[in-house]
């Protein structure tokens, strides 16, 4: 199968440009704007906590949907061909405590801010959402009770030899999967592979509504999968870990067995120094400078700003940021960013409202 | 001659083609659609061996390029309010804007081919699920689980009827 191109915009190799860019995060919106900037002959340096470049393309969507194959080669081509230089296993630090997300484990070097801002004309934060979120309801905290990525991201990153994941045991076990989107999906799939003795999902709404879409469902259902719609947790039963979970089904309370509950309900944006670069600002569209944070060479792309979204919006994202920072950054060196009207022209752009 | 060709069963609806597509021309040719019944899809031109597009137009504002492609020439088109190409496409593939003739459609990124290039959504899809293949490759691209896709759907563009019209290529 032939590799991504990350480097679409261009038909090969360009000049270089004397430009230096620092993008922290080697997700969908990451690559898209290091693709992107490479191409104009920019250097890019990719920041990233985990061992390889792709984000949750590779270490959180089965290899079964993105072939794994397709995004390492893509981002070799990236390396060789444009010069692109990825910092794997280096976090930038957060203003949240660290080691407390998922991903976290692989962690080598720490960097602040500060010296990335320094060590680069510009940079942009691409580090997506990583925080799940959670039931809020009786028992979430026993043992056997995950989010979708606790469950998914140890089930493709053990690969990656760290002592510090270890694959679920689900094995025998009946496993609940709650919610209806693609990593619902990802997680009720991963629990048969690992040979779960049941898996039951339960979704609030009906199939018609659910976010993976129909066709999902019956491909589940047909690996015995059983799918209860109309159904919300309510408690989650165990003395020490998870032994069976209360949940209302069609209005009808019913207490199901489960050693292992899997509440795939979503994600939420977990970007470092979020009050400080005014993060909230970015996201109203109150900027100088399309994608620009408060700190005016640092901008903001994908997931971290937009919150949980699919594929193809973080990559927009990440192109859009790529080509707001070039346009600034050729503006900056004319001394002409003083005639640039540009606090009307953001407030307008509806698009970018979300 | 090259066309598009997407396996439906490799396809996860993460709109990527749809947002490149947005990216490079500004108003996407490819669209994620969801249906009523909750399935997803991104419709596409199949660039069509015999297209009902192009012999509908009173103006033959499609035509077909050098490598393949059925184009639209926004020159000839007059944006005409019969809208006779996108009800005749069995595709869906006809899609109306809000600029200049007020309709658009693939053209395998033409000004991208002319720079040695193939078509951006081909490159940056990350399940490989579009191919931009060669009349010769398509047969080896049929797989059953290819097919089966492609049935279901065709059964939600073209309800209660099977495939018909336009030949694909």
């Amino acid at each position: 199968m032939p590799a991504m191109n990350f480097n679409f915009l261009c038909p090969g190799p360009a000049a270089p440009a004397g430009r230096s860019v620092g993008i922290i995060g080697a997700g969908p919106s990451g690559l898209a704007a290091a693709g992107h900037l490479s191409c104009l002959g920019y250097q890019v340096e990719v920041y990233d906590k985990l061992p390889k470049p792709g984000g949750l393309m590779l270490f959180g969507i089965p290899g079964h949907r993105i072939p794994r194959q397709r995004i390492a080669d893509a981002t070799r081509r990236m390396e060789r061909e444009h010069g692109v230089v990825f910092h794997p296993q280096t976090k930038i630090c957060c203003s949240a405590p660290m080691f407390e997300e998922e991903g976290d484990h692989f962690c080598r070097e720490v960097l602040g801010l500060k010296d990335l801002v320094m060590r680069h004309d510009a940079s942009i934060i691409c580090t997506g959402s990583w925080k799940s979120r959670r039931m809020g309801i009786e028992g979430e905290g026993l043992a056997g009770v995950y989010s979708g990525l606790e469950f998914l991201f140890p089930i493709r990153a053990a690969r990656y030899a760290s002592a510090k994941v270890k694959t679920p045991e689900v094995k025998g076990k009946d496993v609940i999967v709650v919610g209806a989107g693609h990593s619902a999906v990802d997680a009720a799939h991963g629990a048969v592979g690992l040979g779960a003795a049941s898996v039951t999902m339960l979704y609030r709404r009906t199939a018609r509504e659910a976010p993976c879409g129909s066709y999902e469902i019956e491909r589940l259902k047909e690996m015995g999968v059983v799918w209860r719609e109309l159904a919300t947790p309510l408690k989650v039963l165990g003395s020490e870990s998870a032994e069976s979970l209360e949940a209302r089904i069609g209005g009808e309370v019913e207490t199901l067995p489960a050693q292992a509950v899997i509440a795939a309900i979503g994600e939420i944006a977990t970007p470092p120094f979020a009050k400080e670069l005014g993060l909230e600002e970015v996201r109203k569209g109150e900027v100088h400078w399309l994608h620009m944070t408060a700190i005016e060479n640092v901008f903001v792309a994908g997931d971290a700003l937009t919150g949980p979204s699919k594929i193809g919006k973080a990559i927009y994202s990440g192109l859009k940021a790529a080509r707001s920072l070039a346009n600034w950054l050729d503006l900056k060196a004319q001394n002409r960013l003083a005639e640039y009207a540009y606090d009307d022209l953001v407030a307008k752009d509806e698009r970018f409202r979300k | 001659m090259k066309t598009l060709h997407i396996d439906y069963s490799k396809c996860i609806g993460c709109e990527t083609c749809e947002f490149v597509c947005r990216f490079v021309h500004s108003t996407p040719r490819i669209m994620m659609t969801r249906t009523t019944d909750g399935l997803m899809m991104p419709l596409y031109c199949r660039h069509c061996e015999d297209p009902n597009c192009a012999r509908v137009c009173k103006q033959g504002a499609i035509t077909r390029d050098a490598h393949g492609a059925m184009v639209l020439e926004p020159l000839k088109c007059r944006g005409c309010v019969s809208r006779a190409c996108m009800l005749a496409c069995p595709f869906a593939a006809m899609l109306e804007t809000d600029k200049g003739v007020m309709l658009t459609k693939c053209d395998l990124c033409a000004e991208r081919r002319g720079r040695g290039m193939g078509p951006a959504c081909v490159d940056m899809c990350p399940c490989g699920a579009i191919s931009h293949a060669d009349a010769s490759e398509l047969a080896a691209l049929d797989t059953p689980e290819a097919r089966a896709a492609e049935a279901l759907v065709l059964a939600h563009i073209r309800p209660g009827s099977g495939p018909s019209g336009a030949k694909g290529s």
